[in-house]
């Protein structure tokens, strides 16, 4: 077998060994399936001719992620019609530990003993429907980073490798990201009238 | 961490340098022992921050699930065309 069929060989077993984690990833980029389905076209695309980069086949992975984010960035956030994030992820860095904690504040202990015991069916629609919405109204940088990890479960290395930032960086968005998760959920769960329900149940007993 | 500690506590810098090291702990990706002994130690006394940790050990369940489901088969085929093209 020449080189280059081995070459051919290693990166279609690779590349179909993750196209379910690239499409999925590339579908909460864009939100669309044909939109998600063309970004992970091009990165294949890409990816095959910048081949020769990869240093570690073992690294497969972080790297074909990395160019599917490079040509969300370069491409489609560009064309997007929604609007841009950027000046709130900017922020981030500044005050995280004042607002984490002001986030924690906010969700009192009424809400952790509700989620003690809590009604299963009202459990359910939370980490249901609710939890999927609360994700992706999250702030990109964070909605990245919980989906990379938590998600399609790379490692802090691995996604601080595919974001081109610090582990740290990474350790702090998912702090971040995961707060605003919750207090997302908190709001949800207040809005549908469940942390009163539940206070009168406890009335009750 | 081996059975629900039921001392209510007060959030205070213990549980905000807890928190600082959560998620970390959660995801598998605390290396210090001496930061897991320091969480571990906390949450076997903190109720609020015992009652935290297990609502994001119920979401990090439920995202491991969380998935786009199956690759369209539209996107196999033209992948497959691509690589065959290169």
């Amino acid at each position: 077998m020449s080189e280059q069929n081995d070459k051919k060989a290693f990166f279609s077993q690779s590349l179909g060994d993750n196209m379910q984690s690239l499409y999925s990833v590339a579908l909460r980029f864009t939100r669309n399936s044909a939109d998600a389905e063309d970004l992970v076209a091009e990165a294949a695309s890409r990816a095959w001719s910048a081949l020769d980069s990869l240093d570690d086949p073992n690294r497969f992975r972080p790297w074909i992620f990395r160019i599917l984010h490079n040509c969300y960035i370069s491409d489609y956030r560009k064309k997007s019609v929604r609007p841009a994030e950027t000046a709130f992820d900017e922020q981030a860095t500044a005050d995280d530990d004042s607002e984490i904690a002001c986030l924690l504040v906010q969700q009192p202990d009424e809400f952790l003993h509700w989620w003690a015991n809590p009604e299963r069916e009202v459990f359910n629609k939370l980490l249901g429907d609710d939890l999927h919405a609360a994700i992706e109204n999250l702030p990109e940088s964070f909605r990245v980073v919980v989906v990379l990890i938590n998600i399609e479960g790379l490692s802090y290395d691995e996604a601080a490798e595919v974001l081109e930032v610090s582990p740290g960086t990474i350790r702090s968005r998912m702090n971040r990201g995961r707060t605003l998760l919750q207090k997302a959920l908190w709001q949800q769960a207040q809005d549908a009238g469940l942390i009163s329900q539940y206070n009168t149940l406890e009335t009750r007993l | 961490m081996t059975s629900k500690p039921d001392k209510p506590e007060n959030l205070d810098s213990d549980c905000l340098k807890a928190f600082d090291h959560l998620y970390a702990y959660l995801n598998g990706e605390l290396k210090d022992p001496n930061a897991v002994a320091m969480i571990e130690e906390h949450l076997s006394h903190c109720r609020s921050c015992y009652s935290r940790a297990q609502i994001e050990r119920e979401i990090n369940e439920r995202l491991k699930k969380t998935g786009a489901g199956p690759t369209p088969p539209s996107l196999e085929d033209r992948l497959k065309k691509l690589i065959d093209n290169f």
